[in-house]
């Protein structure tokens, strides 16, 4: 088979995919990321080598999320691209017409508006850890809960608990507060979803328009709380794509298959970059006060890329990038 | 396009004029009230500050935006519905020198830029900086909404001056405007005189301030404001200032917080202040400064926005005044 | 005594020419870096506007590098930025550090005090020879300005990357270098020339986007991650709402940018009806004017709860959809991270892009 490969580095996880010609998705990795963005892509690319047949040949690759430099020159990227360009494609690619996505990863969450299938706007939250994935991992550690069972919790509540939930801060002293005076555990769980809800859409979806078809995807969407949470303050149904936790991967892949439409052949390194040793190490500039830290990954003794500087001056970086045309 | 103000043709014969219980109300509302009361009009005021407001609030504003700017938003939407006009003047300047504050030199524009879910708005610019002329004009037009009769509308204003004297002369007094709108408890014996500092629109609020000056004479504390020192005493205080404020309403806050240091006539000093105030960060620095210098008397600075919580606000108040019962050689 | 004054953008440059031409003797601070923001957050008011904390932060260094004289504009309101100077010599004195003060206010509003800061730093030069020095010193920033406008203008054509940035700086470096009025006419024509000398493909499609917002944060890279440059380098035309000379006055009619405020004032009614201190309506005036001139989008930066730039922001929803024009805001302060920046910035661009192929632009998405 040929297939377009799609790959998603953030910090909490990393998701690796691959489309056949027909953009069905033969293969998908969901992992965590663990700080280590190299590893995390070498083990998720045998991971999802595993899942495919011999006879598969990458006929593109794309790479996105936060780590999308450092992955795109690990793997041999065609094409790297942000991550509200990628969901945006994935989320259209599954609903055509979708004119909303709503989308809470692991260290981020994201609001994307189309029109006509064109992204018309877009706001991006990374500095407030409240309503992200992490945030409510933590709430499920602190309450004894597996965070998949969350969301059932959730469904279960008739009358949510009143949390302030603008901050991750303010809301684990509320909730703690609730507990302690004798709130139902379900109440409270839903009551977070709400407030992590009411959150989102203040900081994220102020004056902006959040019109039917919806789309919600990233990590989170696997709560079914937090669905509940939006279609009742929406008021409108919302969908969640079958891949909702690969989406970034998805659009990735997406991107690099239309950037090999002329033609092009890839400069996909193949599944071996997982066995390849690359040395990453990093310094700091005296460059001036500033003292960046200096990142560069090198593989036997040949610097791959380097990047961390504010002015620029230690930027070695292959152009993977297709930005520019 | 936005702002929009009355045209004459649309103007109902006795209009309801909705006030929003926030920003400049606690400091200007009997002028107001009976200024649009004796043209005719009802005059119909938000209830006070509670969550459903809060959270109207926040989901309209701006979350950069100061909390008692996102509470106006929550209260002139709760007014929305139920009148012909929200009034929403843009006051620049009440005298010559200084100005207000710049979101309220911004306030028709930010409300206008709610689009359809904006009601009507009365507004009209007030900037004494052009002169009594200029102020007067902009009355007249706001009156205009009620009557044509000039005579009308400058009797109205007569009338609301007078209800603005005698509401400046009760606090003079020594009353907080809460207990003028009803919304204040007697004092239980206070053994312990608190001076409270911060904008009208922060210390009145009972939701924003959580019930601030309420919770302080309910621990035996007798509380004393700015608004009841004379102009006099907050002009001299500010004569410490090498370079003159330009914010009217910070001077006030200025000058009875160095008026509260200095002289030592309270026990202690509460600093009320709103997280994103522009014109507070800085005055921040000096009111500290001062109170550092001098160390006479006891200052906490409570610094509140939507995130803060009661109880967290609770415990700080309460130690504060536990504190200054200790120094004073009381058992709390 | 030795006089230092902060960092922002070129006014470096400005501030030299003019303290050498009243014999002032004078330090330039330490380059702004991330040093000067740790030193400004750790002794500035925690909720001060970010230029008040960075301009601490270099004050403080000029100290450090032998400054014992801090220059200073002052302000009538009512924009915190007129009571920075108050503000940050109670936090200086506070951490004990030994300095005097010369806060410059404005010429308009206190003729008085501003002939007498003069005297405070140059007492042996009459009020004919300053006049005559900042007369000098504001035409050479003139040049600096328009040098800058037309880089902004030109280096999104380049053909080799970095070669218009090299041409502006070797610009700065002949104009610093002037005197007298020939000579800097002089100069200025040589550093436009080698900037126009720059090769260029005229034929590169290219967005056209207007940058707005705070002074501070449009005229200083370090804190706006060299946004001007990133959008330059990755095909976009660029105009600013703000150049130094144009906001130092004292002119209102901004012979750099080639509107005036009334202008300006005029553009924002409806929106923004009044000035509310600060560029705010000039945000909203030149947003207005970038729109009639048919730009593809605009980007705006203000430090967190900056008063004037927070209203503008307030009302750019209404302002997007009533006119659809794609409009980004980033609200900067010290934890700003330049890669949610880029991010950002990238998915932006990606946006108009599509908006431009939507209205019957060739280029695609995804390069083929």
């Amino acid at each position: 088979m040929r297939g377009y490969l799609g790959i998603d580095v953030g910090s909490v996880s990393t998701n690796l995919v691959m489309l056949t010609e027909d953009d069905e998705v033969a293969a998908s990795v969901y992992r965590r990321t663990r700080g280590q963005p190299i590893v995390a892509v070498q083990d998720g690319l045998q991971e999802l080598a595993t899942q495919l047949p011999e006879d598969v040949e990458v006929a593109g690759a794309g790479t996105t999320g936060s780590a999308r430099s450092l992955s795109g020159v690990i793997v041999g990227a065609d094409i790297v691209k942000n991550e509200i360009t990628a969901h945006a494609i994935a989320a259209k690619h599954v609903v055509p017409d979708v004119r909303t996505v709503l989308e809470i990863g692991g260290q981020d969450s994201k609001v994307i508006l189309l029109r006509d299938g064109v992204v018309i706007d877009f706001a991006m939250n990374t500095v407030c850890a409240a309503g992200t994935g992490s945030f409510l991992d933590h709430q499920s550690a602190r309450l004894g809960i597996p965070i998949e069972e969350f969301g059932g919790y959730a469904l279960k509540s008739e009358a949510a608990t009143q949390i302030a939930g603008r901050c991750s801060v303010f809301a684990e002293s509320d909730m703690v507060h609730k507990q302690q005076i004798g709130h139902r555990l379900e109440d409270i769980i839903y009551g977070l979803c709400k407030a992590l809800v009411r959150n989102y859409l203040n900081n994220l979806a102020k004056g902006s328009e959040l019109a039917a078809p919806l789309v919600f995807q990233g990590g989170v969407a696997a709560n079914a709380g937090m669905k509940r949470a939006f279609e009742e303050a929406l008021g409108e149904a919302i969908v969640i794509p079958e891949h909702f936790n690969v989406m970034g991967a998805i659009g990735a892949a997406l991107l690099a298959k239309a950037s090999m439409a002329g033609g092009r052949r890839t400069s996909f390194k193949g599944f071996c970059v997982s066995d390849l040793v690359y040395d990453t190490s990093n310094f700091t500039c005296k460059g001036c006060a500033n003292t960046c830290e200096i990142v560069k990954i090198s593989i036997e003794g040949e610097v791959l890329a380097r990047w961390g500087s504010r002015c620029g001056k230690w930027e070695v970086e292959e152009r993977v990038s297709a930005a520019k045309a | 396009m936005l702002g929009r103000v009355t045209e004459r043709e649309t103007r109902p014969m006795r209009p309801t004029i909705g006030l929003p219980q926030a920003l400049v109300y606690h400091k200007y509302f009997p002028l107001w009230g009976e200024f649009f009361s004796y043209l005719g009009a009802d005059v119909a005021v938000s209830g006070p500050t509670d969550k459903r407001v809060l959270n109207a609030g926040l989901e309209a504003a701006d979350s950069e935006l100061c909390l008692p700017v996102k509470l106006f938003f929550g209260h002139v939407l709760e007014l929305a519905q139920q009148v012909d006009f929200v009034f929403v003047p843009r006051i620049v300047a009440v005298e010559g020198d200084a100005f207000t504050c710049p979101k309220l030199l911004g306030l028709p524009d930010m409300i206008g830029a709610l689009g359809e879910r904006a009601p009507s708005l009365l507004s009209e610019t007030f900037n004494m900086k052009r002169g009594m002329r200029d102020f007067y004009k902009s009355v007249y037009k706001v009156g205009s909404v009620c009557t044509d009769s000039s005579i009308k509308v400058y009797r109205a204003w007569r009338s609301g001056l007078r209800a603005q004297a005698d509401y400046e002369r009760q606090l003079l007094g020594g009353v907080t405007p809460l207990d003028v709108l009803g919304q204040g408890i007697p004092e239980k014996e206070p053994d312990l005189t608190i001076g409270v500092v911060g904008h009208a629109y922060n210390v009145y609020d009972r939701h924003l301030s959580m019930d601030l000056i309420n919770r302080l004479r309910k621990s035996g504390g007798r509380v004393v404001t700015g608004e009841m020192l004379p102009p006099k005493v907050i002009e001299r205080e500010l004569q410490r200032l090498p370079k003159r404020l330009f914010w009217s309403y910070e001077k006030e806050v200025v000058g009875s917080a160095f008026h509260f240091i200095h002289t030592g006539d309270v026990d202690g000093i509460i600093f009320l202040l709103s997280f994103a105030c522009g014109p507070d960060s800085l005055t921040q620095v000096l009111i500290e400064h001062e109170a550092r210098k001098t160390s006479k008397t006891p200052m906490m600075s409570l610094v509140v926005d939507e995130h803060s919580g009661e109880a967290g606000m609770a415990t700080r108040v309460e130690a504060f005044v536990d504190m200054l019962r200790w120094q004073k050689g009381r058992v709390c | 005594m030795r006089a230092s004054f902060p960092h922002m953008g070129n006014i470096h440059l400005l501030m030299s020419d003019l303290l050498e031409r009243l014999e002032v003797e004078y330090i330039v601070a330490p380059p702004t870096t991330t040093k000067t923001l740790e030193i400004g957050v750790r002794h500035a008011p925690e909720f001060a506007c970010l230029p008040l904390k960075i301009t601490v932060g270099n004050f403080i260094e000029a100290l450090d590098t032998g400054a014992d004289t801090l220059l200073m504009a002052g302000g009538t309101g009512p924009c915190r930025f007129g009571y920075y100077a108050e503000t940050q010599k109670r936090v200086m004195e506070q951490i004990g550090l030994d300095f005097s003060m010369v806060t410059f206010e404005s010429p308009a509003a206190h003729p008085a005090m501003f002939v007498k800061a003069f005297k405070t730093i140059a007492p042996d030069k009459s009020v004919l020879q300053v006049w005559r020095a900042l007369k000098t010193s504001f035409a050479k920033g003139r040049c600096f300005d328009l040098l800058e406008k037309r880089l902004l203008q030109l280096r999104a054509y380049e053909v080799a990357p970095g070669s218009t940035t090299a041409a502006y700086e070797a610009g700065l470096e002949l104009m610093s270098k002037a005197k007298s009025r020939e000579q800097i006419d002089a100069a200025y024509a040589e550093a436009l020339a080698l900037l126009d000398e720059v090769p260029l493909d005229r034929e590169r499609e290219v967005l056209k986007i207007g940058i707005v917002g705070e002074f501070y944060m449009l005229l200083e890279p370090f804190v706006n991650f060299g946004v001007e440059r990133w959008l330059n380098e990755h095909d976009v035309y660029l105009e600013r709402s703000v150049y130094l000379t144009d906001w130092i006055g004292p002119s209102r009619r901004n012979p750099v940018l080639g509107v005036s405020d009334a202008d300006v004032g005029r553009l924002a009614h409806g929106y923004l009806s009044h000035h509310v201190g600060g560029e705010g309506q000039a945000t909203i005036g030149h947003t207005m004017k970038y729109i009639e001139e048919g730009f593809d989008g605009i980007v705006h930066l203000l430090p967190f709860t900056c008063m004037p730039e927070t209203i503008a922001k307030t009302i750019f929803p209404r302002l997007a959809r009533d006119m659809d024009i794609p409009v980004l805001s980033f609200v900067i302060d010290e934890q700003t991270g330049k890669a949610g920046v880029i991010t950002r910035l990238e998915a932006f661009l990606d946006l108009l892009w599509s908006r431009r192929r939507a209205k019957g632009g060739v280029r695609e998405l995804v390069a083929s």
